[in-house]
């Protein structure tokens, strides 16, 4: 599995098309009443609007050469109306999209999100987390307008168009024709550009990631790098990062701003044509003097329109690098899901069972092979053997965090793992995993993360069964006191019993502790196995550890190699066996500690 | 305002000269949008109405030119803000990127990624927004309003002075609606900041959510940020809805006031039909500047908002940095000697009076419980922190007499909490010393044992690991976290916990290593283990804070305190300290 790192850009497969805008208009559906009522409101604005010169040329053509004062007033308290009118319509109509603009926005983030938390670890293993936090954030506020003003404009905008086309058409064909002429220039000039402008805010988007994942990578790493006196080197790593922003930018920037000057300078060039045209016609009684005038405004009206349409285009070509890269995360496959029809895994005993399970990470490279066994209810099993011989792995399956690529694991005799929902399953099991996880809170909300419904008594219950109680009431707050995970306010050793405190509190009848407790000292480490002896009891429990005194208590041992089970057993059959297990455990005694009490 | 000041200093003088040079452009190029209009009502005129085609041709030409050159003049406008502001955000960013490097832990300690992400980003992107967009949109506006009074004024003062009239009110309600805004603004800000934390943490911690099958409480977690920033985003459109239809009927005020007034002001013969036609047609550039003035109030709040949130930490300045008086050490010894070092945290005793002093070469250990302040101890000593009271000296000298490029660069420290950066396992080894030759870089890795897995990745040494090094286990992350601290051949060689997760016989293995690396070091292991502190030539016993065993190993034995009943515990050792007791009596 390839990885990505800061300074690599990722690569999109799918090409451009707007059947991105059409995914997305799953989205806009739901606000479809909505935002119509809103078009209706600006078309009413519009046409309302338009009674504003009807008023004016009555005031010209009838009040003032009468010096009808009254009329005057008359027509001026019809045009405040209208003018309040409209500022109504248009008031509400902003309203209404605010709401579809924010709703959909938050609709998007919302499943984005969903969909995240679905996603396998190696997900999140091969890419940094910064390329996919600037997706759920910025990416997705950028798209807002584009989906919901972007496409009410675009509407209003044809609408424009048809309307000053027919009035066009009906002063003159001929005229009107030419006024159009410009217009396959103009969109040979929008396709002539558009793919490059779509690359360049591709890159832009890429660049902006890869920033993104630099600097998230330098906050949390922020302590090895101040040890290693590396400063100067990362911000010369940053500095090249945003210098590349910089150039992607200016390149896109420089690309997108000729959409707007070539429409300008056509539709220029076009009203003059139509003038030199209608002034030589017009010597030959072709075209009329009035004409003429009226279609010199209606250029100008005609491409207003195709202006800000082409300035809609702009941010869509913008904007559609951003809706590309979030439909990309939406679509990452979710490896590990419920089937369907899976069934609750009822409260369960907490047998388990492997029978010939295997399974790779890659396919055709087995990290396991064939391996059955079985755990009957309230046994501990400790997991030995050499780094990296799949001891992790092992248990990781128990809790379906990947699927099996042969044979099948059971609960209580009767459960397929991959046959029941996930959240019945792992939630009878309490998993602490290597790297303890610590969120920003306090303490008692990160202990409670293993059951919310706990209340601060069986929390603090949990704490004192790890020996974390004294520590934490140590702390100027108790178990109010801020915590994060970044910070320096807990030892590798505290964070550590704060979740195996988290872990407990879950009530799991499944157990697995991956390296639990590496980072706690031995005196406290026996203290906690006390502590937990009776919560534990009649409980299943899978423990890797290095420490003797945490192996030997257990009821059965696996020595892991091999892509297998190599060998099983209890301590003393083991020791016996004179074998794998013995090697290690006599190696592990200091040389010449000898087994008798020490005594002097 | 200073946060427009602030923009202006971290612009560099060339790109100064450009943006003034962009604001005229657009000034004139604003003004210049009056031209064609007028020339357009020559063509009218003198051409269409006179029939005289004479004039055609030019004025047409005129047009063209007039258009060609205030477009052009408007593209190179737009690109050389592009360009400025560009600039003036990359010294930003470069700033305050090395600001944040240079910040001192504790700073860290109290500022979530999340939320110095968002000031690095979303808040920065205003910066660039206010220098690229808002400002030529405030000269075009301002520009084309006050030509357009003073043009009016000289036709007829007294209609213009009634429209100018206005201007006093739209000021007043705009400053209201500027004050009501603001708050709401950094309201949003703080919201969104706190998304950005939740998705970065959830991100961060996905292990863990999956672990406990949390998928729905942090959605729901989520949905709560995600709703909070849509909440606020409508309040705040709320509140500008309300002001709206009074900008928006003030703008209106001016057509409406130039026609029927000007109506009125004919009858009354105090104006002619013709001034009257260059008030109307020209009504648009005093209203247009006036709508805008709304969209441009929440363009700049919102940038003051987001602005004083990046100079917060722009101006942030770490308590740790070098003394101008700073001795310079090219070549660090490493004798190490803490003399009554006290620290706290938060008001919490973390380390009371702890004295050591470990010669040049020699090897000290330090073993203890769980939160008895052994990483702190490395945390002082490369100044992470400064201590409350005592003094550390390296090398006979204060460490805060030492420069900290120079110290930092004197320790090597493995992490216990291992972070690697998601690069490849060559460039995470060579992290601390980026001139190592690839035969070092192997030579530095088997020394810490992980040459042998690192050849088993796919792509070996050029395999890149992801950020905290997710993907390799405990074991593999502490191998790699040590050869990196080898890799910069230090005079101090801290160990913090880095065997914790490696089986007995590679921490033996090890051990053999340091004890023959090709560099001369002073070494410091921490351990739970006592096997990796049992040949130091000093021991230290840490136990809430103080130091309460010291010696060797043989002599902490003797003691038959923590030392020794870990060391029984550990060894599969019956503890019978009683029993011993009566044996000395």
């Amino acid at each position: 599995m390839a990885r990505n790192k800061f300074d690599v850009d990722e690569t999109l497969e799918s090409p451009f098309s707007f059947a991105h805008l059409k995914r997305a208009s799953v989205y806009i559906r739901r606000h479809r009443y909505k935002m119509l009522l809103a078009l209706l409101l600006s078309m009413f604005a519009s046409i309302t609007g338009l009674f504003g010169p009807k008023i004016m040329e009555w005031v010209f053509d009838i009040a003032v050469p009468n010096e009808d004062i009254r009329l005057l007033i008359l027509l001026a308290v019809a045009y405040t109306a209208i003018v309040i009118i409209g500022i109504l319509f248009t008031t509400i109509r902003a309203r209404i999209m605010a709401y579809v603009s924010q709703d959909i926005v938050y609709e998007i983030r919302q499943d984005l999100f969903a969909h995240l938390q679905k996603l396998p670890f190696s997900y999140y293993d091969s890419r940094p987390a910064g390329k996919i936090l600037v997706r759920v954030i910025n990416y997705v506020n950028s798209v807002a307008d584009m989906l919901s003003n972007g496409i009410i404009n675009t509407i209003l905008e044809f609408i424009n168009l048809v309307v000053i086309l027919i009035f066009m058409f009906n002063t003159s064909v001929t005229l009107s024709w030419m006024v159009i002429a410009g217009l396959p220039v103009f969109l040979a000039v929008l396709m002539f550009i558009k793919p490059r402008q779509r690359r360049a805010w591709q890159q832009q988007s890429n660049k902006n990631s890869n920033y993104n994942a630099y600097l998230a990578e330098s906050i949390d790493g922020v302590r090895v790098t101040q040890l290693f006196a590396r400063q100067e080197v990362n911000i010369s790593i940053m500095q090249r990062l945003i210098a590349a922003c910089k150039t992607a930018w200016m390149n896109a920037v420089k690309i997108s701003n000729c959409v707007w000057l070539s429409a300008e300078i056509i539709s220029t060039l076009v009203l003059i044509l139509m003038y030199i045209a209608g002034v030589y016609w017009l010597g030959g009684a072709i075209v009329s003097f009035g004409v003429i005038l009226a279609m010199g405004q209606y250029v100008s009206r005609f491409w207003q329109p195709i202006i800000n349409l082409a300035n809609i285009y702009n941010m869509f070509i913008n904007n559609v690098a951003y809706l590309e890269r979030i439909f990309e995360t939406m679509d990452e496959p979710v490896v590990v899901d419920d089937i369907p029809g899976a069934v609750e895994l009822p409260p369960i005993r907490g047998d388990v069972e492997f029978k010939n399970v295997t399974f790779a990470y890659e396919p055709g490279i087995n990290v396991l092979e064939n391996i059955s066994f079985i755990v009957k209810a309230g046994q501990s099993i400790a997991l030995v053997g050499p780094t990296g011989a799949g001891k992790t792995t092992i248990v990781n399956l128990i809790s379906r965090f990947y699927n099996l690529t042969g044979g099948e694991i059971t609960i209580d005799g009767e459960y397929d793992i991959s046959k029941v929902t996930l959240k019945s399953l792992r939630s009878q099991m309490g998993i602490m995993m290597q790297d303890s996880f610590i969120f920003s809170g306090t303490i008692m909300d990160n202990i409670r993360y293993g059951r919310l419904e706990a209340t601060d008594d069986e929390v603090i219950e949990a704490a004192k069964a790890v020996r974390a109680h004294e520590f934490i009431m140590e702390m100027e707050n108790g178990y109010y006191t801020e915590v994060n995970e970044r910070g320096s306010r807990l030892s590798a050793g505290q964070k550590q019993l704060i979740s195996f405190a988290r872990t407990l509190l879950a009530d799991p009848k499944i157990l697995i502790l991956d390296e639990a407790t590496s980072s706690i000292d031995t005196k406290t480490e026996r203290l906690v196995q006390e502590g937990i002896r009776v919560i534990l009891k009649g409980r299943t429990s899978f423990i890797i550890a290095h420490r003797l005194s945490t192996i030997k208590s257990c009821d059965k041992i696996f020595y892991i190699a091999d892509k297998g089970i190599a060998e099983a057993g209890n301590h003393d059959e083991l020791m016996e066996k004179k074998g794998l297990y013995y090697k290690l455990y006599t190696s592990q005694l200091q040389d010449g500690a000898k087994p008798e009490p020490l005594v002097v | 305002m200073f946060q427009i000041r602030w923009l202006w200093q971290n612009t560099d003088k060339k790109h100064r000269v450009i943006f003034i040079i962009a604001m005229v452009f657009s000034a004139v190029t604003s003004a210049a949008l009056l031209i064609n209009p007028f020339l357009t009502s020559i063509l009218v005129d003198e051409v269409i109405v006179a029939k005289d085609t004479k004039l055609l041709l030019p004025v047409l030409s005129g047009i063209l030119v007039v258009q060609v050159l205030r477009q052009g003049l408007r593209y190179a406008m737009v690109m050389m803000l592009e360009s400025s502001s560009q600039k003036t955000v990359y010294n930003i960013r470069s700033k305050l990127f090395t600001n944040l490097q240079y910040q001192e832990i504790r700073f860290f300690d109290t500022h979530r990624t999340g939320d110095l992400m968002t000031r690095m980003t979303g808040d920065r992107e205003w910066c660039r927004h206010c220098m690229a967009f808002i400002s030529y949109s405030v000269v075009d506006s301002l520009v084309m309003f006050v030509s357009t009074l003073i043009f009016f004024f000289f036709i007829n003062w007294k209609l213009t002075l009634i429209l100018a009239a206005v201007a006093p009110l739209l000021l007043k309600v705009t400053r209201d609606y500027s004050k009501i805004i603001r708050p709401q603004f950094i309201e949003m800000r703080e919201r969104l900041s706190e998304m950005n934390t939740a998705a970065q943490e959830n991100i961060a911690g996905n292990r863990v959510v999956k672990a406990f099958s949390r998928e729905e409480y942090e959605c729901g977690k989520f949905r709560e940020k995600n709703r909070n920033f849509r909440d606020s985003n409508l309040h705040i459109n709320k509140l500008w809805l309300k002001h709206f239809p009074v900008i928006e009927g003030l703008a209106n005020f001016m057509t409406l006031a130039t026609v029927f007034l000007g109506g009125f002001f004919i009858i009354q013969k105090q104006l002619t039909p013709g001034e009257l036609t260059i008030f109307t047609s020209l009504s648009w550039a005093l209203a247009n500047p006036m709508r805008n003035l709304g969209t441009l109030i929440n363009d700049i709040q919102r940038f003051f908002s987001c602005a004083s949130k990046v100079i917060e930490i722009f101006y942030a300045r770490p308590l740790i940095t070098d003394r101008e008086d700073a001795a310079d050490h090219p070549e660090p010894k490493g004798h190490i000697e803490f003399k009554n070092v006290s620290f706290s945290f938060n008001n919490t005793k973390v380390l009371e009076n702890i004295s050591f002093e470990v010669k040049e070469g020699e090897t000290l250990g330090i073993i203890g419980p769980t939160g008895s302040g052994k990483t702190t101890i490395v945390n002082l000593l490369a100044r992470l922190y400064d201590v409350d009271s005592g003094e550390i000296l390296l090398d006979g000298c204060n460490i805060r007499m030492w420069k900290l490029q120079q110290l930092r660069g004197a320790i090597g420290t493995a992490t216990q909490d291992v972070f690697l950066f998601s690069d490849t396992v060559d460039g995470n080894i060579a992290f601390g010393n980026q001139g190592l030759t690839e035969e070092e870089v192997r030579d530095f890795a088997r020394r810490a044992a992980a040459d042998g897995f690192i050849n088993k990745m796919p792509e070996g040494y050029e395999t890149i690991i992801g950020e905290r090094g997710v993907g390799l286990s405990g074991g593999q992350k502490q191998r790699i976290a040590l050869a990196r601290a080898l890799a910069t051949r230090p005079a101090v060689l801290v160990l913090d916990d880095t065997t914790s997760a490696l089986d007995n016989e590679t921490e033996k293995y090890i051990q053999q290593q340091l004890a023959e690396l090709p560099f001369k070091c002073t070494r410091i292991i921490i351990s739970q283990r006592v096997s990796s502190v049992k040949d130091a030539d000093q021991i230290i016993v840490l136990e809430n804070g103080r130091i309460t065993e010291k010696g060797k190993h043989e002599d902490l034995i003797r003691r038959r305190g923590y030392y020794c009943e870990t060391y029984a515990l550990q060894n599969d050792l019956p503890v019978d300290f009683e029993a011993a007791k009566a044996g000395c009596e």
